[in-house]
């Protein structure tokens, strides 16, 4: 950045040097511009989630509440539809869900990354086949069948539904992580004569424990998006998902009450956020050694 | 072959032997296939099944075998025609639309050091942590014809005379819908393309400026060509997820006005949920299945996977 004019040094060359300032200028106002367009709709959505009915629908929008209340938050609480039972059928189904996945899938991801054996190669297809699999072509089949083993309009058959893309993507993501692991460190560790259920507790599982973590939060992540499922699965309203809930409450309850549906939609975003800042770190590398690594 | 295999030095044989010499460890594969032939197996062959039968769940009556009719009346239905291009046009529309966008902040943030470059790209992440049923009211809040902050600030700088009614006119919801995909989806090929370009070696960098590549070529000579497989496999992902995507279109406009923004998804969902008409949506399955299964392979082939 130093306007001292110096002579340059071989890495800089004097043409790139001289449409920095400008070019800079141009960056830096892009980069403000997309951080813009990233954080204005979240502002807006806290915003109006503290104002007052009348204040969210102005012709003329205010930028600041001018007159902030939590009334929208407390009046989620004390109405009719009980939104902390939607929220607690959410996280039930939704970490339920990534514990399942993350338990099934590691082992099969270990085997399917070490171990050698002869179906090992269609396995791993068939995995990344299913991950790309339309969940409506399974919707009414996966229906009927939970109509027949008795778990719709519950808990349980939600989980399985979220299963047809938690698993498949948790033993995908799994097994990237688990490629990463130097194989030696094992080796080193049976050469000194430890049993290989030890190696797998003792030495593997701190090693990808960042991986499980992220892989966890992804699952919960994609489970708490999906729509689809719980709106078909679940026929009693106090049993619905939070999202599913917004959804089907929308008509009635929150049809002009959009300081109301916009606390909701922040009670609805808060656990994601902080799942997802939580494992930001350890996302970025899983993500990369699985999409960027693999090619 | 296998990534892992080849990247094993060479060892002493005793020591191979002794890693093939635990057959439980194939086996912790078995919970995996059990549970995903159960959840996945069964209700794909069951489609196929019910793909080929008239069934409707309110006739009351088991379903009928009429072999390839629902697959006939497909090709017959214009609204079969019209969700299948609807599709099309949100996923390539938004996928295109958000890949440029994240390759451009890519690029653009990549000067940018320590604390800088980690809060910059925390801020930019932030869409991706909003689940997609909150993007779809957040964007139909913002959308409103009176009171929408969108039509506000366009008729404070006049770019608009009056209000316009986004979600309500058939040409402009499905675009309308397309942006708020696009605002949420931004952020992973931000993230994927960030660090692509991390993994630039730095000598091919280096050369490039020792040879004095101006910014430009230094981006479209060096720097895309390193990018095009991580851009390939992102992309690929996101149009298998946008395929699917049910969320935003349902809570933002349920595929109307008309059928101006019926996709695949929604029209099966109305099929099956709506009208119950299991038959005919599972052929419609059935036909996206194999179009999927398409692009699956084109997937497998361009990343030519490691298993």
């Amino acid at each position: 950045m130093s306007s001292v004019p110096m002579r340059p040094s071989p890495s800089e060359n004097p043409p790139a040097q001289r449409g920095l300032s400008a070019g800079r200028i141009v960056k830096y106002l892009a980069i403000a511009l997309a951080l813009f367009w990233s954080l204005a709709p979240v502002y807006w959505m806290l915003a109006t989630s503290f104002k007052t009915e009348l204040e969210a629908t102005r012709i003329d929008p205010t930028l600041i509440p001018v007159h902030p209340t939590l009334a929208n938050y407390v009046g989620l609480g004390g109405q009719s539809l009980p939104f902390f039972a939607f929220f607690l059928n959410s996280v039930i189904s939704c970490l339920a869900t990534a514990i399942i996945a993350v338990v099934i899938a590691t082992p099969a991801a270990y085997a399917l990354s070490r171990a050698r054996f002869r179906l090992r190669g269609t396995i791993s297809y068939s995995v990344l086949l299913f991950r790309m699999l339309p969940l409506v072509v399974m919707l009414a089949p996966l229906y009927l069948l939970l109509l027949n083993v008795q778990l719709l309009d519950s808990v349980g058959g939600l989980i399985v539904g979220f299963t047809t893309f938690g698993l498949p993507f948790a033993v995908w993501m799994m097994k990237s992580f688990i490629d990463a692991v130097p194989i030696e460190v094992e080796e080193a560790a049976r050469v000194d004569g430890y049993p290989r259920w030890q190696i797998l507790l003792r030495v593997v599982t701190p090693l990808i424990l960042p991986g499980l973590l992220t892989t966890g939060t992804f699952v919960f992540m994609e489970a708490w998006n999906n729509l689809i499922y719980p709106l078909t699965f679940m026929t009693t309203m106090d049993k619905q998902t939070l999202p599913a809930a917004l959804v089907l409450t929308f008509t009635g309850q929150f049809k002009t009450d959009w300081g109301g549906m916009m606390a909701a939609s922040t009670v609805t975003t808060l656990p994601l956020m902080i799942a997802f800042f939580a494992v930001q770190r350890s996302m970025v590398r899983g993500l990369t050694s699985g999409a960027v690594a693999g090619a | 072959m296998s990534a892992t295999t080849l990247d094993q030095p060479v060892k002493p044989a005793p020591a191979r032997k002794n890693a093939e010499r635990a057959p439980w460890i194939d086996w912790m594969v078995l919970p995996t296939v059990v549970v995903l032939a159960v959840v996945i197996g069964y209700p794909v062959v069951y489609t196929l099944v019910l793909s080929a039968t008239k069934y409707n769940m309110l006739d009351m009556v088991p379903p009928r075998y009429i072999g390839g009719g629902n697959y006939q009346h497909l090709f017959t239905d214009p609204i079969f025609w019209t969700s299948l291009r609807n599709t099309a046009l949100y996923t390539f529309g938004s996928v295109i639309a958000s890949s440029l966008l994240g390759l451009t902040l890519a690029l653009l943030t990549e000067s940018l050091t320590g604390w800088r470059f980690r809060s910059v790209r925390a801020l930019l992440l932030t869409p991706w942590a909003v689940p997609f049923v909150v993007v779809a009211f957040l964007f139909r809040y913002m959308y409103l014809q009176n009171g929408g902050v969108i039509n506000a600030v366009l008729l404070d700088l006049g770019l608009i005379d009056k209000p316009v009614l986004w979600l309500n006119n058939s040409y402009l919801a499905l675009p309308a819908i397309m942006v708020a995909n696009i605002w949420a989806m931004m952020p992973f090929f931000f993230l994927l393309l960030s660090a692509a370009l991390a993994a630039i070696p730095n000598e091919v960098i280096e050369s490039a400026r020792i040879d004095k590549a101006g910014t430009w070529s230094m981006v479209f000579q060096i720097k895309l060509p390193f990018l095009r497989s991580a851009l390939f496999i992102s992309s690929l992902l996101m149009i298998i997820s946008n395929f699917n995507d049910f969320a935003k279109i349902w809570a933002m406009t349920q595929g109307g006005p008309g059928y101006s923004t019926t996709t695949l998804v929604v029209y099966v969902y109305r099929l099956a949920f709506e009208n119950f008409n299991f038959g005919y949506a599972s052929a419609i399955g059935v036909v996206w299945l194999i179009l999927l299964l398409i692009f699956a392979l084109v997937y497998l082939r361009a990343v030519r996977v490691q298993v």
